[in-house]
Order: structure tokens, then sequence, then C-alpha cells
């Protein structure tokens, strides 16, 4: 460690605060509770296709595909949350020509192999497809989250979020890694 | 440099951000019992909060038709163990027992010895089985545990993804991907028994889209315990490096590419004859001497149809002196397809070919065959994974395969898994499999022990194979139930039956005297044959529960019965006693705990039942772990092992090998992140 600037920190006083945060910055919290809220800020981040006139009011959808990793802490996040003006609606659904109306797509691991299939269906939609699956984004899904050093991570396939028509903010895409070189 | 600095930097965002304060901290927590809310936190915030995960093995294993059962890099760094066969013991239904510091019988579901050879060991895809010896050279299977992303124990047949030698289980070890080991890393390890360890490793990026990382690492251990007039002798250390690497070539192309090098010097005190110094047998000290290394590449391209091809090649090079020198070196290609047809089908096929060629010399009194033979393993298989409806798939397929020993062999299964919701899923399957004839029972030749004949002298036991040994055969019907109680808790249990047949005897002949080599002598010659059966039966239970969110418990338990028979017409008086021997019961619980200031305070219990052969009386072991991370860095740890007695013994039945007890013990570890 670098002396120099644990000293330079302890003339501003801080070191003992430093101390103290690096202390909390350790503790963990659970790995689902996390993904739901950035499940939530991608609504924030992404841009959709302008709806339809008549859709303008309709909840905004996330919606979970397999079993629900979340428990209830997507339902939790997303309480009382608007996009825009459209609240916001969770659906688990188990049959695909369901997710079509869903803005935010999360794949649960538990699709397993019928992830591809489901994907494929999906091709041609606007909708945001998240898994955390290693082949999420070679499957054909637009963002994969990864948990490297117990940290999540978020890899975009920038090309498939444009096929979908969707414009990703640059704020998060310059966080993510491109699943694409 | 710069990840320090952005550390230093997060931390003190974190100190003066409110919001993250309630989300990530105890103390916090504690001052405000406020709900977790995330909701306004920057991007880069999230992007820093640790994550603990815990469901994932679940959410993936949930519905698959088999009985799998996985170890986490956190189940590897909560045990403490410094080896793979201390981490199987966690694992319901597998059998670990250690003979000295460099041998192990481990088994699952029973017929567990020295060499046992019904359960196919894989790392990263690459088979480790020795088709020489016809079983797991355990002391070779070193690694930094480090690397592991998971351990999966699929108990049960495996034949018609995994092919031959897999009638019991198969066990997978899968290391991390280089895309997750960035960062150097040293540790150091220091114990009472593992003397010392020391790994440094180095990973990266390469290119575009590639990652890598280099490792070294040396480890050394002491003798087991001595007992009363004998000197324990099986000290050993070993040396190994390797490096694995990973390519995202483009979108749709992945490549891996990794290898080791491993060298072993291991102590063992054997019992043997001499074929120069007949009759006469003499237990002496000598060493293991290892010299191995492997090389793989894989590939796999997704198709734009969502279809995916994997090729993978690699070789594979083992010397091993142990009463002998054996050289073998393997060359395999694998081929595979997965790809949907229509809306139900999900099908998996594949094709493969292994060559291998093998040398044994200079045996103290052992030949195999003229010394040398080359092999070559063809094989093809293709499963179907059919989606009968929203809840229900049947699954079918069969490996085909021809070995040079018993030619063409199937190996055939069909499973069924049906979810009625996505909490609880119940399983069935039916497999067939089989265990290759190896070299040793086609072609040895074996002074095994001498035996005092009255009138007679001292006669030698001779046991010589049989090139026209069939494969063993196994009929296996297993029925499973895995559910979900709730978010904290987790359960999986399987009853199985088990029919063998075609399992290996040794089968006495008309003794007769030789002069060749002198003295002149008495031989009792025996002959390998596939005249002993077995029906087994038992239970495997395991469960997860998260009783708080600092607390989870596992236990675990199973039981097996094991009824060994002999074919009519079979004489081998020794059946019982050889084909293996395996507890009826064994019983594990884990506790793990997160305490404040990132220390982890974990402990294990395992209760294994008696064995018949000693008799080994039932022990139970007790291991216990407390961690601490001290900021991002650096981890230190300390375990106790084996903290209920001094010393107790595992197993008995050495064949050759003097067994030693087991020591209680205690191991140090810090680990450096940079």
């Amino acid at each position: 460690m670098n002396t120099r600037m644990i000293k330079r920190l302890f003339e501003k006083r801080l070191l003992f605060g430093v101390l103290l945060a690096a202390t909390l910055s350790a503790q963990t919290i659970d790995e689902y509770q996390l993904k739901a809220v950035f499940l939530f800020n991608f609504a924030k981040f992404v841009e959709w296709p302008a709806p339809a006139p008549g859709d303008v009011h309709d909840p905004f959808t996330i919606c979970v595909a397999g079993d629900n990793p979340f428990g209830s802490s997507l339902d939790e996040v997303v309480r009382g949350k608007t996009v825009g003006s459209r609240p916001i609606s969770i659906r688990f659904i188990s049959d695909p020509q369901k997710a079509l109306q869903c803005e935010i797509l999360f794949v649960s691991a538990s699709e397993g192999k019928r992830e591809r299939s489901l994907l494929a269906a999906l091709r041609g939609s606007s909708i945001l497809t998240v898994g955390d699956t290693d082949d999420f984004t070679a499957n054909g899904g637009i963002v994969q989250f990864k948990v490297v050093d117990a940290r999540v991570r978020i890899a975009i396939d920038v090309e498939a979020a444009a096929r979908a028509h969707l414009r990703i903010s640059p704020k998060l895409l310059i966080l993510a890694d491109r699943a694409r070189n | 440099m710069a990840k320090i600095k952005s550390h230093w930097s997060d931390a003190r965002r974190l100190f003066v951000s409110p919001v993250l304060c309630l989300a990530v901290g105890a103390l916090c927590r504690a001052q405000t019992p406020a709900p977790v809310d995330l909701t306004g936190a920057s991007l880069e915030d999230l992007m820093n909060i640790q994550v603990t995960s815990v469901s994932m093995k679940e959410q993936s294993l949930s519905r698959t038709a088999s009985s799998v059962y996985v170890i986490t890099q956190d189940d590897i760094r909560h045990s403490g163990a410094t080896m793979v066969p201390d981490l199987l013991r966690m694992v319901p239904g597998v059998e670990v027992a250690r003979i000295n510091e460099n041998t192990w019988a481990i088994s699952i579901r029973g017929l567990n010895n020295r060499f046992s050879g019904q359960v196919l060991v894989l790392i990263d895809g690459r088979s480790v089985y020795s088709p020489a010896f016809t079983g797991v050279y355990w002391d070779q299977q070193t690694m930094p545990l480090e690397n592991i992303e998971r351990i999966e124990v699929i108990r049960g047949a495996g034949g018609t993804i995994w092919g031959a030698n897999a009638m019991n289980g198969v066990i997978n070890i899968i290391t991390k991907s280089a895309n997750d080991t960035h960062g150097g890393l040293a540790s150091v390890t220091a114990g009472s028994q593992d003397r010392a360890q020391g790994l440094l490793q180095y990973g990266g990026t390469a290119g575009t889209g590639g990652s890598y990382r280099v490792y070294g690492r040396y480890a050394t251990n002491g003798d087991s315990p001595s007992l009363p007039g004998q000197p324990a002798v099986d000290d050993g250390h070993e040396s190994q490096m390797g490096f694995r690497s990973d390519w995202n070539l483009s979108n749709h192309d992945k490549l891996t590419v990794e290898g080791d090098v491993l060298g072993a010097s291991e102590a063992q005190t054997i019992t043997t004859l001499f074929a120069s110094q007949l009759p006469n047998s003499f237990t002496l000290n000598n060493r293991v001497l290892v010299a191995n290394g492997n090389l793989l590449a894989r590939w796999s391209h997704t198709f734009s149809n969502g279809s995916e091809a994997t090729v993978q090649v690699y070789f594979d090079r083992v010397r091993r002196f142990d009463q002998g020198l054996n050289v073998q070196n393997t060359g395999d290609f694998d081929f595979h397809y997965h790809f949907q047809a229509g809306s139900r089908n999900d099908i998996v096929t594949g094709l493969g070919y292994r060559l291998t060629g093998q040398n044994f010399q200079d045996g103290y009194a052992i030949t195999v065959g003229n010394g040398h033979r080359t092999d070559s393993l063809y094989s093809g298989f293709i499963q179907d994974e059919i989606r009968l409806s929203e809840s229900a798939s049947l699954t079918i397929g069969s490996k085909f395969e021809h070995n040079s020993y018993s030619g063409f062999e199937y190996e055939p299964s069909i499973q069924f898994a049906w979810s009625p919701t996505s909490a609880h899923t119940v399983w069935a399957s039916a497999s067939r499999a089989i265990q290759q004839p190896s070299w040793v029972y086609a072609d040895i030749q074996w002074d095994a022990g001498s035996a005092n004949v009255p009138g007679a002298g001292t006669a030698i036991v001779q046991i010589s194979g049989n090139p026209e040994l069939p494969a063993s055969r196994v009929f296996d019907y297993e029925l499973g139930y895995r559910t979900r109680l709730s978010e904290q808790i987790s359960l999986d249990a399987t009853v199985f039956y088990t029919d063998y047949n075609g399992i290996q005897t040794i089968e006495p002949e008309t003794p007769f005297f030789t002069v060749n080599p002198a003295p002149p002598h008495l031989v009792l010659p025996y002959v390998v044959a596939d005249f002993g059966n077995a029906k087994n039966y038992g239970v495997e239970a395991s469960a997860h529960w998260d009783i708080a969110k600092w607390w989870r418990i596992s236990p675990g338990f199973s039981y097996l019965q094991s009824k060994l028979g002999l074919d009519p017409g079979s004489n081998d008086s020794a059946f019982l006693a050889s084909s293996g021997d395996s507890p009826k019961r064994q019983a594990q619980l884990r506790s793990n705990i997160k305490l404040p200031h990132h220390v982890e305070w974990d402990t294990s219990v395992y209760y294994v039942g008696s064995l018949a052969y000693g008799p080994v009386p039932a022990y139970t072991r007790l291991d216990s772990r407390f961690g601490w991370h001290i900021g991002r860095f650096v981890d230190v740890s300390i375990t106790g092992q084996n903290l209920l007695s001094p010393r107790h013994a595992e197993f008995l039945n050495g064949v050759q090998v003097i067994p030693m007890e087991t020591a209680r013990a205690v191991v140090a570890r810090i680990a450096w992140h940079f």
C-alpha cells in the first residue's frame, strides 16, 4: 500500500473515515437484490422505439422468464417507481409469446437449454433481453450479467441492441464490457 | 496502481453516501434499520458493491434429471481444504478414504477400493482416468484450488454422454475462465501435515477479446503419524506450472487453450516380491516419481440459427514410476453439436476418437504383456431432450463405442423430469453403462504374494490377465426429487438401485511347480475373470438452509446397501473382501457463518460408517476454519482438520501400500491479490 497516500489522508483527518468506509465496502448484499436494481436502472438508461400513442399510459413491463431468482426484491425495487409517466409492472411468464408485451425480459438461468430458442423467438422485437448464463449474449441476448470478483459486471452486445432498435445511453455503455470486439 | 487508487476513492464515496451506507453496512444498518434502497445510487456505485451468490447452482440444476451435486468456489474456500479429495467429502454418496498422504480410495455409491474403476474424472473435459491402472491417481490431480470454478459430481451411471468407466458416476472439475482471473495472486500455506504450499499467479488481457493466466505452485507434505513399531514414510513434494487462455475470436467463436506440467516425488511403504528374488517378500520404502503434462484446445462456434458446434483436442502424457515405470500418451479428439429440431427437441450429438499408447517396464514383480500397447477408442453419441409440455421433458440417448478390448459397446439412458411448479422437480432415469477392460486386466503377470504350503515350502501367488475379458455392465435406476421449500431452504433427494454384472474376479487354477525363475517353487496361479455381481441400493439427501443472511447450513446424508455375489462356477474366495469396501452410512453437516469485520467461521462435521476390511471403525471428522478478508487484497485463514481425535484410520486395504493414519492437523494460509 502507498504510505504517502495514507499519510496525506491522515493529514486531512480522513484516515478514520476511509478505514471505516473500506470496512463497509466489503460488506455484501445478495446478488439478485443488486441485479434487480440494475434491471430498474436499465429502464432509465435505454431508450425504446416510441410506443404507439395509445400505449403511452400502459405500464412499463419488466418480465422474468423461468424460475424467479429475485424473491421479492424486484417488486420492492420498482414499488412506486415510474418510467417517465408509466408505472412499472412485473410479470412472470412461462410462454415466450407473452414476452412480446415486455420492455425488459430477464431470462432466468433455470431456462437452461431453452434459453436459445426463447431468444431466437424474440429476434426482431424491441425487448431488452437480460440474462446471467455464460453464453447469454452468444445465444442472442443483449445484456449479460457477470459476477467477477464478487461484483456485478455488465456485458452488452451493441449490435444485438441496434437490431432491436434500442438506444443505449453512453453512460451505461461506458461502464459495460462489450460482448462484441 | 490505478486499481488501488480507484478503490480508495470508491471507499470515500461510499462513506459519504448515506444511501449506500444503508445497503452495504451492518454497522450502518444498526444505526438506521431502514430497508435497502439502492435505486438512487449511480451505476458506478452499483458496480462496486460486493454481492453474495448463493442461488445460482440451485437455479441451473433444479430441473436436471440426474443426481448432480455442485461444489462451488465458495464451498472450496469455506472448506479450508488443500487438496481435491478432501473437497469431495462434502458430497453425499461419495466415499473418500485416505490410505496414505498420496494414495486414496475414492468412489461413488460403493465398490470403493484403491483401484476404484467405476468413477470417471475429468478436468476441463480432459479425462484423467488411467486406463492402465483402471482408476484415478488422485495424487496427480493437483491444481490451484483457487482456480476451480466448480466441481460437478454426477452420481449414477453417466455412460450416455461420458462413455466407458462412468458406471458409478462422473466427477467434473471445471476451472475458471481466464476472463475471471485477471490480476495477480500470491498465496502461502503452512501446516502441520501439509507443510508448505506456495502459489504465484498472474492473469490479464491478451490482444482484443483474449485473457490469460499463468501460475506456478509448489507443495510439500510431511509424514503421517507413525504407528508403534512402524515409522510412517509418506512425505512428498510437487511442483506444477500451467496456463489457461480464453479468447472471444468473434461474437460467435470462443477458444480456450490450457495446459499444465507436474513433477512430483512421493514416499510410500510397500510390501512386494521381486521377480529376481523369489520367494521372499520385502517391505520397503520407495518413491513414486511423476512427470506429467497436458495441453488442451477447445473451440466453439455458435451458428446464426442458435446451434453450436464444439471441437476439442487434447494431448496428455503421464510418466509414473510406481513399482515399475508406466508411460502413457493420450491424444483425444471430440466433436459436439448441439441444436434444436422443431420447438420440442433439443439434441446433442458427438463423435470422438482417442489414441492411447502405453509402456510398462522394469516392474518389481509385475510384467504387462510385452511392455507396449496402443489402443484406439472410437465413440459417438446422440441425446434428445424432448419437451413434452411446459413442465415435463423426456431425454433419451445412447453412446456407441468401439474399444480394442471388448469391441462394440452401447450405453443408453432414458430420463424423465417433471416440474409441476418452478419449486418442485421430480425425475426418474434408467441407464446402462460399462467399465472397459484394461491393459492390466488383459495382460498382467503379477507375482502378487507368497504363501506357505505345508509340504511344498513357500509358494508364489501369481495373477494372470485375461485378454478375453468382457466389459463390466451396470443397469442403474434412479428416482429423485428436488425442491425449494422457500427462498431459504432447498432440498435434494435421490434413491437408486444398481445392478452390476461382470465385475472382475480372480479365479484359482491348478497349482504347478516351476524352476524358472530360480529357486524351484510352487506357483498358485489365478486368472482374471468376470464372475462377480452386485446389487446396490441406497439413498442420498442434501439440503441448504440459509438460516439468516449471515448463516448457512448444509446437511447431507447417504445410505448404501451393497449385496455382492459370485456367479455359479466362481471360486474367488477373496471377492467379497477385495471388490470394494464402502460405509453403509455417511452424514455431514457444514455451517458457514459470516461474522462482523469480514470474518468467516466455517465448520464441517463428517460421519463415516465402519468398513468390514480391517475392520475400520466408524469415525467422525471435524474441521473448523476462520477466514478474514483484510480489505480487498489480502485474505488470511486458519483451519483445524480432524479436530476430534489425534489420528484415525480411514482405509486399511492398501493392496501392497501400507496404510497410514490420518492426523489432526492445522493449516494456515495467507493470500494477496494484486
